[in-house]
């Protein structure tokens, strides 16, 4: 398929939405989480309500990713009016079929957030759950329908591929991502423009776009919900990336607890390649670029790129110290970027409205949106999308709607069993990755873990470890043998019977294991530690044996 | 051939480019402790037990995989590495069970040398005692976990003097162990072709013939690397 041909079908795709039969459009979350309770029925019984009715005509059903308010599901949303039904039940579904189509208003007390907030928004846009955020790389999450290609093209969708093919040299693509300052979301926050640059500068027979989606820490799900929502967003920033650089094969690796997201991207892959968005010369034009996926097995090293790389050619997944970083030598020894999910999801939509568009939402330093998973003692947890440098409290009180029970807050942890825990005293901190770094803590990948006076500090600490002890491939002895006498000293403590010489043991580990381990996870697996113990000194101190 | 100038613990060097930090200090008589470095084979830097201070790096190095640049400066002895070669050192003691008076390996064990090296007289953490097996099936040799220290040499030269790969790594974390084949007993394995090279790369007594007593113990790990560079001559 040509240029041409490509124009034709999202003419025709827009025109048949413009001249649009359907009165409404009802869209039923089928991402991981609501499906999980039970959206998957829902979406059956839509359909069957509809055709009883006769509607089909008027009504159209589809089925999207994720919407945000996960805990809040199966969720289902009514347009144009954006009325948004939460733990829908499939007795009600006829009821309020009845009441939104045929009366012409919601039903209050079935709609999003109406059991906890005092009165219900009618739109949902105006509550502040969604009023606060700002979605770039979950745009069209929760709209369209992550299984049609022609959906994704309706709104924008392989637009910046476009552009860059035809209008765009990889210099210029490059010098439009530097100019977006967008930082790797994967944690790191490293300039993801200058990484294409260095790619790019490597001449090579064979260049590879690698996709990091092993995301592995506990309560984070943006990858997951990013490739369930909107796949073809994530395969078109790898194309724009493999353009940029000089690549011509991708490799999305995707954790194999992800089967929805497998199933999704895969389907997309295939969709693709069949309307020429993929494969031998794109668009018609010279450039070829192909996408396989690879399925992790389980294990969270390898989301460490050395140990994905290992991972992707076959062998045990374990890192290798770096230089030569994989911009030099990477995948079977050639230069590889790779880059996360939502790293590739911001793609497009700076190609489509510029680098300096980009550059200016968020900090000076942190530039962009960035998808956090909100979990634990918070009202609303789900998946949401702000401006860096948004603090923590809005994060928690606005759109978090504020602790479950009206608990006091105690504790935010970031970045998962890499990142550290942000006390109440730092609740204005902005969101962003040097602030949370002078914190103690990390950005990370976006797990946010909202904790209320109930939880222990020190089993906090201990539960991160015994994660990483795990977690560890076992390759060097810092990490291996370092997190296991961390994690035993820090059961020690838990369990009433530490003393102070454990605890001076146990700092003195900390540092040696973040100073000497070969890769990031031993490099990062003390930080939770150190964090607790910078915030919450006084905890470890109260379970120390005292002798008098 | 060009050389380029580093300065290694304050000496200036002119070296080979192209070499390894722990090459150019091993030539010049800089002495630098390793574990899972064996010459010949490839480094995978994972006892870091040769960490040094790169200036400039905004982390240490380890010293079997970084290649020297011009004007490098290194630091190989420092009291924060000392420290941490004694806290490695420790780690390795307290992960499994070695007890050097009953070892085959007494006195000819490289383990044992290195608690020499860096003075160790007690070790502050606590031992972890796991249950390890011993693996005696093969006719001649056996493999005794309990005093494996993971640095898998012996699974480097079986795969890449030998050609066998008979030895590679199962599990994570502080539950990796080294199998044979697809974790079968060493006797059954279909790859191994008994010639030993196994025995002479592992610096502790996991590895060891049957058929000699403690003192008797002969390892000559030189003999692996002398071979290797026998072979690149001849390419």
């Amino acid at each position: 398929m040509n240029r041409h041909d490509l124009k034709t079908i999202i003419y025709a795709e827009k025109t048949k939405e413009e001249n649009n039969k359907y009165r409404h459009k009802i869209c039923v979350c089928c991402g991981a989480s609501c499906i999980s309770s039970g959206s998957e029925e829902v979406m059956k019984k839509l359909q069957e309500e509809i055709k009883t009715r006769g509607l089909e005509n008027e009504v159209e059903v589809v089925p999207t990713g994720c919407m945000g308010p996960c805990n809040q599901g199966p969720l289902m949303k009514f347009l144009p009016e954006y009325n948004i039904y939460q733990k829908i039940d499939c007795s009600n579904i006829s009821a309020i079929v009845q009441s939104q189509l045929t009366e012409k208003k919601p039903i209050e007390d079935l709609l999003l957030f109406a059991d906890s907030r005092e009165k219900p928004f009618l739109d949902a846009q105006e509550d502040p759950f969604f009023k606060k955020q700002m979605k770039i790389a979950l745009r069209n999450c929760g709209h369209i329908n992550p299984e049609r290609i022609e959906d994704y093209l309706v709104h924008n969708g392989y637009q910046a591929l476009d552009k860059v093919l035809f209008e765009m040299s990889p210099e210029e693509v490059i010098a439009e991502i530097k100019q977006s300052r967008l930082r790797g979301r994967g944690g790191a926050g490293y300039p993801t423009g200058f990484k294409w640059e260095t790619v790019y500068k490597y001449v090579s027979d064979q260049k590879y776009v690698i996709c990091n989606g092993d995301e592995g820490d506990p309560g984070a799900f943006m990858d997951r919900s990013v490739l369930e929502g909107n796949p073809h967003r994530v395969l078109e920033g790898m194309a724009i990336a493999g353009y940029a650089v000089g690549a011509s094969k991708g490799y999305a690796y995707i954790r194999g607890e992800y089967p929805l997201a497998i199933k999704r991207f895969e389907l997309a892959i295939k969709q693709a390649r069949k309307m020429g968005l993929l494969g031998n010369n794109i668009l018609g034009t010279s450039f070829s670029f192909d996408i396989e996926v690879r399925i992790g097995a389980g294990a969270f090293v390898c989301g460490e790129e050395t140990a994905l790389i290992a991972s992707i050619e076959g062998k045990r997944g374990t890192p290798r110290p770096r230089p030569p970083f994989p911009a030099e030598s990477g995948l079977w020894g050639k230069p590889t970027l790779i880059n996360n999910v939502e790293s590739f999801a911001a793609i497009s939509p700076i190609i489509n409205n510029g680098g300096e568009w980009y550059s200016e939402i968020g900090t000076p330093k942190s530039a962009g949106t960035k998808v956090f998973a909100l979990a634990g003692k918070i009202k609303y947890s789900g998946l949401i999308e702000v401006p860096m440098g948004t603090t923590l409290r809005e994060i928690v009180f606005d759109i978090g709607g504020g602790m479950q029970n009206d608990a006091d807050f105690k504790a935010a942890q970031t970045g998962g069993p890499s990142g550290g825990c942000i006390p109440a005293e730092h609740l204005d901190v902005k969101m962003d990755y040097e602030s949370l770094v002078s914190l103690g803590s990390i950005m990370g990948s976006g797990g946010l873990i909202i904790m209320d006076k109930s939880s222990d500090m020190v089993d906090v600490a201990r539960y991160f470890m015994e994660f990483c002890m795990d977690e560890s491939c076992g390759k060097c002895v810092p990490c291996r043998v370092g997190t296991r006498m961390m994690h035993d000293l820090l059961q020690k403590i838990c369990d009433n019977k530490g003393t102070q010489i454990d605890l001076n043991r146990l700092e003195e580990l900390a540092v040696y294991v973040k100073e000497t381990s070969l890769c990031g996870l031993g490099g990062s697996a003390p930080n939770p530690l150190l964090s607790t113990l910078r915030h919450f000194r006084q905890e470890y101190e109260n379970r120390i044996v005292k002798h008098d | 051939m060009n050389t380029i100038p580093v300065i290694i613990n304050d000496k200036k060097l002119d070296v080979d480019p192209g070499k390894t930090i722990l090459e150019v200090c091993r030539e010049n008589d800089i002495e630098m402790l390793t574990m899972c470095h064996l010459k010949g084979v490839m480094d995978i830097g994972a006892c870091r037990l040769c960490l040094v201070e790169v200036e400039g790096a905004n982390k240490l190095m380890s010293a079997c995989t970084t290649r020297v640049n011009a004007n490098m400066i290194v630091r190989t002895a420092t009291d924060k590495i000392k420290r941490y070669q004694r806290i490695t050192t420790e780690l390795f003691f307290a992960e499994r069970n070695h007890v050097c008076s009953v070892c085959v390996a007494n006195g000819k064990c490289e383990l044992q040398q290195l608690g020499y090296k860096v003075e160790l007289d007690h070790i502050r953490y606590p031992h972890l005692f796991p249950q390890c097996e011993v693996d005696t099936s093969h006719p001649w040799y056996v493999m005794d976990h309990n005093r494996c220290i993971m640095c898998t040499r012996c699974v480097r030269v079986c795969t890449e003097v030998e050609g066998a790969h008979n030895w590679d790594v199962m599990n994570r974390g502080h539950q990796v162990r080294i199998i044979s084949d697809f974790n079968t007993p060493w006797g059954e394995s279909i790859t191994c072709t008994s010639c030993g090279k196994c025995l002479h790369a592992c610096p502790t007594g996991a590895i060891w013939p049957k058929a000699i007593v403690q003192g008797q113990l002969e390892k000559k790990p030189e003999m692996l690397s002398e071979l290797m560079e026998k072979r690149k001559m001849k390419l």
